[in-house]
């Protein structure tokens, strides 16, 4: 393995490491807060604007996700295709060129 | 490509452009409302996670056997959906599971076996990626136990405890949810299809680009 391909290996590997340490330290902050005892009901439009996490916003970003990650693999295979057939073409053009088999 | 592709990518593309309609006229589950709706994205992505796991598994199962080469590009198109189908789940969960759950990750067994499998299609990539020759034999080994993982991810829910929702939810969908629901399924089906085939046709330009170098060496 290149030191650049062991370089990127080791980088992905903490990415990884560092996002499950993340969710690991925000789900046991939610065990925390879900174990306390609820004294009083607040109504939802009385939360400040940072708490009342209006739906919408959720759904536009799921929905958003699913279709731009879609469309950048489509674009990402269809670019990488057309190359690789380029390749093929320009190479059996000269294969038929030089009389190699 | 196939004679059908074209035709059959302008009704996918249609399907999708339809979905939102359609899911707007599902109505809205009673205690979670609108972000509920995130559920008809969500599971068809999860389904063909699932599917991607399971082809890149079979087709790993019969290289092993045959040590076929179209049996190897199959189960590596089938890993890159795996992982683009898991991305998908794995993102629209957490954004409704933010309203639905109250937060935005919990390590309950069905979404934990979920980010593992996830992570051994990374890991099949990566390893058909920079592992050098013969990695195929090692990725396909390590296919088997992302397709071994599907079936405990499915039914996890009905033998632990869990917050996810049971498996009997989906066949229990009054008609005007499950009705926009299937619709949501078919266009990611045929989404995978395509997708699929776009990517297998890939690796067998890769395979013939080999051939022509070959003959040009000897």
């Amino acid at each position: 393995m290149s030191n650049v391909t062991a370089a990127i290996v080791r980088r992905v590997g903490i990415l990884i490491l560092l996002l499950v340490c993340c969710g690991a330290l925000a789900d046991s902050t939610v065990y925390a807060q879900a174990s306390e005892q609820t004294k009083e009901y607040i109504p939802i439009n009385e939360l400040p604007p940072a708490e009342q996490l209006p739906a919408a916003r959720l759904l536009v970003a799921a929905y958003s996700f699913v279709l731009v990650a879609v469309f950048l693999y489509v674009v990402s295979v269809a670019r990488r295709l057309t190359a690789v057939q380029r390749e093929v073409e320009r190479l059996e053009a000269d294969v038929k060129r030089t009389g190699r088999a | 490509m196939p004679k059908w592709f074209l035709p059959a990518a302008v009704v996918c593309a249609l399907m999708f452009a339809a979905t939102p309609i359609v899911i707007a006229y599902a109505p809205f589950e009673s205690t979670m409302g609108l972000v509920f709706k995130i559920f008809f994205y969500h599971m068809p992505s999860a389904w063909m996670f699932l599917l991607g796991g399971i082809v890149c598994g079979v087709a790993s199962v019969r290289y092993l056997i045959s040590s076929d080469a179209r049996h190897d590009r199959t189960a590596w198109a089938a890993a890159e959906l795996t992982v683009l189908f898991g991305l998908l789940t794995l993102v629209t969960g957490p954004l409704w599971a933010r309203k639905a759950w109250g937060t935005w990750w919990v390590w309950d067994v069905r979404v934990t076996a979920s980010l593992v499998s996830w992570m051994i299609a990374v890991a099949y990539l990566l390893l058909r990626r920079y592992g050098g020759p013969g990695s195929e034999k090692l990725a396909a080994g390590l296919a088997l136990f992302g397709m071994a993982n599907v079936p405990f991810i499915y039914i996890s829910v009905n033998y632990w405890r869990t917050i996810h929702p049971a498996t009997s939810v989906v066949p229990t969908l009054p008609v005007s949810m499950g009705g926009p629901l299937w619709f949501c399924v078919a266009s990611f089906f045929l989404l995978f299809v395509l997708l699929f085939k776009m990517r297998v046709r890939l690796e067998e330009q890769r395979a013939r680009l080999d051939a022509v170098y070959l003959s040009l060496d000897e």
